[in-house]
This record gives C-alpha cells, structure tokens and sequence, in this order.
C-alpha cells in the first residue's frame, strides 16, 4: 500500500535520509526504530509531505503521492500524530475532532465521532479547552483521536509512549491493538521502547543515520550486530 | 425560546430601519454621520474577519476601498452598468486586487501587514498616474446617485442609510454565519497550529485566502456604496489612510473578537470623533482616536465591548458538535 | 545623457544616506525587541518640525536645533519604549496597533501645533547650490550626507568596539543566550530605542533642511524605512546601507526619467519586488516566511 523506494533527504549539508526503501502493505503493523537522529521523524515527515525528498519515489496505492501537499495526503487516507502533542489551539476537544472528520474525511459523522472519543477515553473530556485543560496523556489520546479522525488508512505514529510510565504504557499499548483490530488499518510506529515493538509489531525497520541497516522480524532485527551497536554504540563481540 | 429570540431581533429591526430615519431623518448632517459611520463599520467588520478570522492584520484596506469605489463609479458611467450590479462589481473587483497579494500570505504577520500598506500606495498612485482611465487626481465628478425605486429615492439621507445598513447587516449575517460554521474552526485552529491542521486536511493557504477576498470584497463595496453616496472621488480621498485607521480604532474599539463589536465600535467611535472632538479641536482631533487606540491595546485589548459584557466571547458549540451547519 | 544619469546617481546617494539614518533606527529596534515601531517616521517628522520651529521663531539655522530635536525625541521614543513594554500578549501584533496609534497621535500633534503647510527651510546659506566635481547639489545634501556619513561611521564602531554596542548585538543575534551572560535585554532595548531616537533627530533635520514637510510624510518615511529594512535582511548595518542605497538611486533615477511623482511608486515596487522575489533580502537570514 506504502512504498517508498530510494528516498533520499538532505538538509544542507547533512544526509538525513539516505537511500532509504520500505514498503507497508495493507493493515500491517511496522515498527521504526533507531537511534536519536536517526532520521525516524524525518520519514514520516516525508511520508505526511511536510518534507520533500531530493531523490526517491513515494507511492501509496500504486499512485505517485510526491507532487501532493500534506493535506491531500491527509484525506488520501495517511494519518499522522506528532511526537510533541499538537492539539488546535482554542479549540475543544470534540472541536478538534471535528475539524479533523470534516477535512479529512469529506463530512462529520457524529456516531463514528464518539466512537472514537470512546475508544481514546476522552469522552468525558469532551467539551475540555484542549491546549491548557488536558494531561499529557490526554493529549496524547487526542493526537490519536484526531489523526484516527480523518478515516487513516495508514496511521504514523511519533513515539506516543513518550513520556509514560509503565502503567501509561501498558494502556497505550492495549489501545494501539484495539484500534488496530477495530478499523483494520496500517502502523507505521517509532518508539525507543524495544520491549513494546517486539510485543506489537511484527516486523521492524531500523534507521541509522538515514540508512536502513535492518527490515525483519523483531527476533532477528534485534539481534543484529550492527542494530545492537546502533544502540549500545558498542561493536559486538562474536 | 426560538419565538423570544425572533421577537428580539424584529424589534432590533424595527429600531434600526424605521425609528433612527423617524427620529433623526430631519437633521441632515447627522444622517450624514451615522451614514458614514457605518460604512465604516463596514470596512471594521471586514477588518476584524480578515484578523480573526484569516489571522491577518492589515494595515492597507484603504486599497481595497479605493478599488471598490473607483471600479463601481466607473463600471456606472463609463460601461452603463446598473448601480446595484456595480456596488457587488466593485466588491469583486477589490477581491481580485487581493489576488495580486497571494504572494504576501506566506509573509509573518508584520510583513504582510506592511506590504498590504505598500499595494494601498501603489493603487492610489496608479489612481493618479493613470489619467486616461480615473482622470487622474481632478477625480471623477457627478458620480450618479441611487436610483429612484418604486417612488421612493434612494439617494436621500434615509434611503442611502438603509442600503448601507443592509449592506453592514448582511456582512455581519455572513462573518456569523462562518464563524460558527466547520470553516471557522478551522480557521481558529490553523493560527497556532497549523502544521496540526494540516495534517488532517485541511488546506490553510486555500482558507487564509478566501478569508482575503471575503474581506477584500466586503470592503469593496463599501467603497462602492461611497462613491455613489458622495458623487465625488479622488485619489486621495478614496485610497485615504483614514478608510484603514478609522475602521482599525473602530474594531479593536468596539472588541475586534466579536461580530457586532467593530459595527457598534464604529458608530460610536465615529459619531463622538465628529460631534465631540472635533467641536474641541478642529484641527488634529484625531489624536484622541490615536490615544484610544493605545490605551485599549494596553489594558483592554479584546476591545470595550468585552469590559462591559464581562464575558469572554466563546462561539455556540453546541452546534458545531452536532454538525448541523456546514461551509 | 550620462550626466544626467551620474547626477541622479549622486543625488540618489545623497538621499540615501539620510533614509539610511531613518532605517538603521527602526533595524535597531527590531534587531533587540521584534517590534516594528511604525510611529518611527513621526519622531523623524517631530525633529524636522523642532528644526523647524527654531529657524522660524528663534532665528536658528537648523542644525543648531539638533540638541533640543535629540533631547525630545528621545524622550517620545522613551515613551514608546515604557509603553510597548507593557504589552503583554501577542507582542509582535500589539506593539504594531500599540505604535499605529502612537503614530496617529504625533501626526495629529504636528498637525495641531504646525498646521497642515508645508514647511522649508528659509536659510539661503543651506540651499546654496554646491559644486561637487560634475555634481550639483544644496549645500544642505552635502552637509548632511557628511554628517549621516560620521553617523553611521561612530555607530559602527560602537555596535563592534564598545561593550553597550556588543551587548546590543548579542541580544539582537540571541536573546536567551544573552540573559544567560548576564545581559540585561531591557537595558539593551531601552538602549536601542534611544540610538534610534538619535540618528531619528539628525535624519529629521536633515530632511528639513533638504526638502520639504507636512505632517503626512511621517508614514511614508516609516513605510520607506521599512522597505530599507526588508531589502537589507535583518541583523546587517551593511545590508541597511546597501538598502538605503538602492532605494534613494531607484527613486532619483525615477524622478530623472519619469516624474517625481512616480518616485513613491518606484520604491514601493523596488518592496514588493523583493519581498516576493529575495523573501530574505539582500543580507539576511531565513525567517521572513512564516513558515
């Protein structure tokens, strides 16, 4: 459904994203790992469109999605959260979701609204002011809700367990696999957290320093020499 | 109750159309203030949806003013346009001149409303300059008036006050009506976020310049309505820095965040510019508008209206919740 | 033909260096506190008018008006300083409103206080014709073209050599770091708006002296400023000059080939043509665009 293939970022004079290749089919779930830096955020950026490559192709339904702005992308069915929260200013929390319903879906639907509130637990949050009236892992329930808002076929998510304690975790975790078996879509998900990824995700890319070094199985993925000195900064020894 | 809030805004109505023409249709030059007051509520009203609303301040609106005037009187005697086509001409032909400032959306906040003031000079030099079409600073002289509809003339007092009345109740109707509507949240949204608004498909850029032309137009016609009502234009009268500063003190006034506070700041502003200051000061009365300004954005910036209504303004969300209205 | 393209040269670099006062004043500003103080142009008009008033009830030659224009003025950007400080939301906006209603008032006050004639300097000694080489000009350019020269000259060696000057840089470049090397942005800020108010009274006495006044050129030499301002790029005292420049060489040559009338037009075009084409002027880093 997802292919990108050859993508390549330069920001000045730093290679961000280097020959890069991933593809996602329909309704799967990827993990995207890395160091700090790697160039994680970069791809989804690239993905959502709010980064051009200079080189590389991006595909998404066999169509070529390059040449379109974000919020084409956006209603095309590629939904994102950002790794700080970033809930529409002066805006309720229903409000945010329905902005983010009617643009990216074409019309409000205000069943499908509150089942969404429902599944993010927010709905006794509702009418909140969602920039000052919200916790942390509120907003991030409501970074969910707005992307799962606009019907994402692919849904990109920026280390959402960020900043949780285990408990917050273990919950997060649970949500992403509901919404998962709910609506069926793809996951593309970055997060420092390998004990997560390997429960969640079947398969998982590792970045470094803009390379792919790493496309498999969190059991083989993960005991890579080279994805562990990624990590460690430490050359395994045989 | 749906029928209390009816029988309110009939009686509003009443007021407005038919007890300040009984009440004031004898002093002459009064009309002619509160007439002019509200056309400049107008360009407050259109001011403060451009701020609020596309999130853009202007310093410039005089330019869309300009434009609107001088394209209806022209559209009138040059093209024999009938004079109600023209007043809605000349709105679109200032949306047009806002094509020419695409460009300038993607500037930050000062800069676009710096360049906004830049295209307000320019016009009004080519207003000048371009004699063949404008006659150039002589001006354009005899501009005809409202025309004679069904016995009743509308270029007396009272009639040029109920088509400008009309005309500021129809934009209010409109800045309402897309406030309250999906678009307007969008709009509220994509101030500080943006990027967040983006990302659910929304697109900013197309919105922001929509909020400009809408702007631009209303703004146009009220320029449209002058010419006709005054018979008379000149570049510096049309393209004036008083069609910008008036309407600015008048909106940050009256409470730039809210539907009726430019149009009521605008009357009230207006009226005691010309009936009290001026009686003071003839000359350089206007430093009181000057001195109000700053002292409103100092200690009340969300405008007068707000100190008395004691109430921060919050749109109807009920509504917007159940989605009943779309734009 | 040349010579008459070379003496529009001349004139227009003579223009140029008094809005290079104006402009460096307003870049100032900006540079420490992220305000655009568009009621610039009327304290550059309040000194002219001071210039004015001493030649016209005391006798004076203009240019020992200066002290008392620079005593005055830098009391009104004091003001300006203490008022926008106040602001407490949406500074960028507010100081823009806050500044647009100062500026209403100091034209209005020119107006009640002069009157709406327009005013020129009647000392024959400054309007004397001055040969320069193949180079007509007043005495009055010439003079001022010195003196803005010396200005900017003593300003450069202040912002680089003294320590009130460095401080004043680095708050422009960096405002948190500053703070951290204990540097007082409010000192440096207050400090700005007076160097401001300073070349503002020189420039204005100059503009007296050269042309003439009436109290609506005040927006139009904030406009001008600002133009100068968008060309040089933020945070280059080179890119202000190269910019005060330009626009004084685009609006003599205008007024030597087409009309004088078209002059205004010419600089706003020369804008506009910039801020779409070079968004980061000539000198200046990215942070124009809003995003």
């Amino acid at each position: 459904m997802l292919e990108l293939a050859n993508i390549g970022v330069r920001f000045g004079g730093l290679q961000a994203i280097d020959d890069v290749s991933l593809s996602v089919a329909a309704g799967e779930i990827v993990g995207l790992v890395g160091p700090n830096g790697a160039g994680k955020t970069t791809m989804f950026n690239v993905i959502s469109g709010t980064v051009r490559p200079q080189s590389g192709s991006l595909r998404f339904d066999g169509h070529d999605i390059a040449p379109l702005p974000a919020y084409t992308r956006a209603r095309r069915g590629i939904g994102r959260t950002f790794q700080i929260p970033q809930p529409m200013h002066s805006l309720t929390v229903t409000e945010n979701l329905t902005v983010a319903q009617r643009y990216g879906t074409g019309r409000v639907d205000a069943r499908a609204l509150a089942e969404i509130l429902d599944l993010v637990q927010l709905t006794d949050h509702a009418s909140r002011d969602a920039a000052t009236e919200l916790s942390l892992t509120e907003l991030k329930a409501l970074e969910m809700a707005k992307a799962l808002a606009t019907k994402p076929r692919i849904l990109l998510l920026d280390e959402v367990l960020a900043g949780l304690e285990a408990n917050g975790k273990r919950t997060f975790t649970q949500l992403l696999a509901d919404i998962h078996r709910r609506y069926g879509l793809a996951i593309l998900i970055i997060e420092h957290d390998i004990e997560t990824i390997s429960t969640l995700c079947p398969r998982v890319a590792v970045l470094n320093f803009g390379r792919l070094i790493a496309d498999g199985t969190p059991d083989i993925v993960f005991s890579q020499p080279d994805v562990v000195a990624s990590y460690t900064g430490m050359v395994a020894h045989a | 109750m749906f029928a209390q809030r009816i029988g309110i805004y009939v009686a509003l109505a009443i007021a407005l159309y038919v007890l300040v023409p009984f009440a004031f249709a004898g002093n002459l030059y009064l009309m002619s203030m509160i007439i002019a007051s509200l056309t400049i509520g107008g360009i407050a009203l259109a001011w403060a949806l451009l701020g609020n609303l596309g999130g853009l301040v202007s310093f410039g609106h005089a330019a869309f003013f300009g434009v609107g005037s001088y394209a209806s009187a022209l559209l009138v005697m040059k093209a024999g346009w009938p004079i109600g086509a023209s007043l809605l001409a000349g709105g679109v032909c200032a949306a047009l001149a806002a094509i020419l400032m695409l460009p300038a959306l993607r500037l930050r906040g000062p800069y676009f409303a710096l360049a906004v003031l830049a295209y307000a000079h320019i016009f009004r030099i080519i207003a000048t300059e371009w004699k063949g079409l404008t006659n150039g600073a002589g001006g354009i002289g005899n501009i005809p008036r409202f025309p004679v509809v069904f016995g009743y003339d509308f270029a007396s007092k009272t009639g040029a006050y109920w088509i400008v009345l009309s005309l500021v109740l129809a934009f209010a109707l409109i800045y309402w009506r897309i406030r309250d509507s999906h678009a307007g949240l969008a709009l509220r949204a994509m101030h500080d976020s943006e990027d967040a608004t983006r990302a659910v498909g929304v697109n900013s850029v197309l919105l922001k310049a929509l909020m400009l032309f809408l702007s631009a137009f209303m703004t146009g016609v009220m320029g449209a309505f002058n010419a006709h009502y005054i018979n008379f234009l000149e570049p510096d009268y049309a393209f004036s820095g008083l069609w910008t500063m008036l309407p600015i003190v008048a909106a940050i006034f009256g409470g730039y965040r809210t539907v009726l506070g430019p149009l009521i700041g605008a009357v009230v502003v207006y009226l005691a510019d010309q009936l009290v200051f001026k009686a003071l000061m003839p000359i350089g009365h206007q430093i009181v508008l000057g001195a109000l300004l700053g002292t409103i954005i100092l200690f009340a910036p969300e405008g007068m209206l707000s100190v008395f209504a004691k109430r921060p303004w919050r749109p109807d969300r009920t509504r917007v919740t159940t989605g009943l209205r779309d734009a | 033909m040349t010579e008459l393209v070379s003496q529009a040269l001349w004139s227009g670099i003579l223009t140029g260096s008094s809005y290079a006062l104006i402009a460096l004043g307003l870049a100032l500003i900006f540079g420490t506190m992220n305000v655009i103080n568009l009621a610039h142009g009327e304290l550059v008009l309040l000194a002219a008018y001071i210039a004015y008033t001493c030649e016209s009830a005391f006798g004076f030659n203009p240019l020992f008006a200066i002290p008392a224009a620079i005593v005055i003025v830098c009391v009104a950007t004091t003001l300006t300083y203490f008022l926008v400080n106040q602001i407490r939301k949406d500074r960028e906006l507010n100081s823009l409103l806050l500044t647009y209603g100062i500026g209403v008032m100091l034209t209005n006050g020119m107006l009640l206080l002069w009157k709406a004639d327009i005013r020129s300097t009647k000392s024959a000694w400054l309007q004397d014709a001055v040969v320069f080489g193949p180079f007509f000009s007043m005495r009055s350019e010439i003079l001022f073209f010195v003196i803005s020269l010396a200005l900017i000259a003593g300003l450069w060696w202040w912002l680089t050599r003294t320590w009130a000057g460095r401080a004043v840089r680095a708050v422009a470049s960096n405002r948190d770091a500053a703070k951290l090397m204990g540097i007082d942005p409010h000192r440096v800020e207050l400090v700005s708006f007076l160097v401001a108010g300073l070349l503002a009274a020189f420039a204005g006495a100059a503009i007296f002296s050269v042309g003439v006044i009436q109290p609506g050129l005040g927006i139009s030499l904030t406009v001008k400023a600002f133009i100068i301002t968008v060309l040089a790029g933020m945070g280059s005292v080179p890119g202000v000059l190269v910019g005060a420049l330009l626009l004084g060489l685009t609006e003599s040559l205008t007024t030597t080939f087409f009309s004088s009338a078209l002059q205004e037009l010419a600089g706003m075009v020369l804008f506009l043509f910039v801020l779409f084409v070079l968004p980061n002027g000539l000198f200046g880093t990215r942070w124009r665009r809003a995003h």
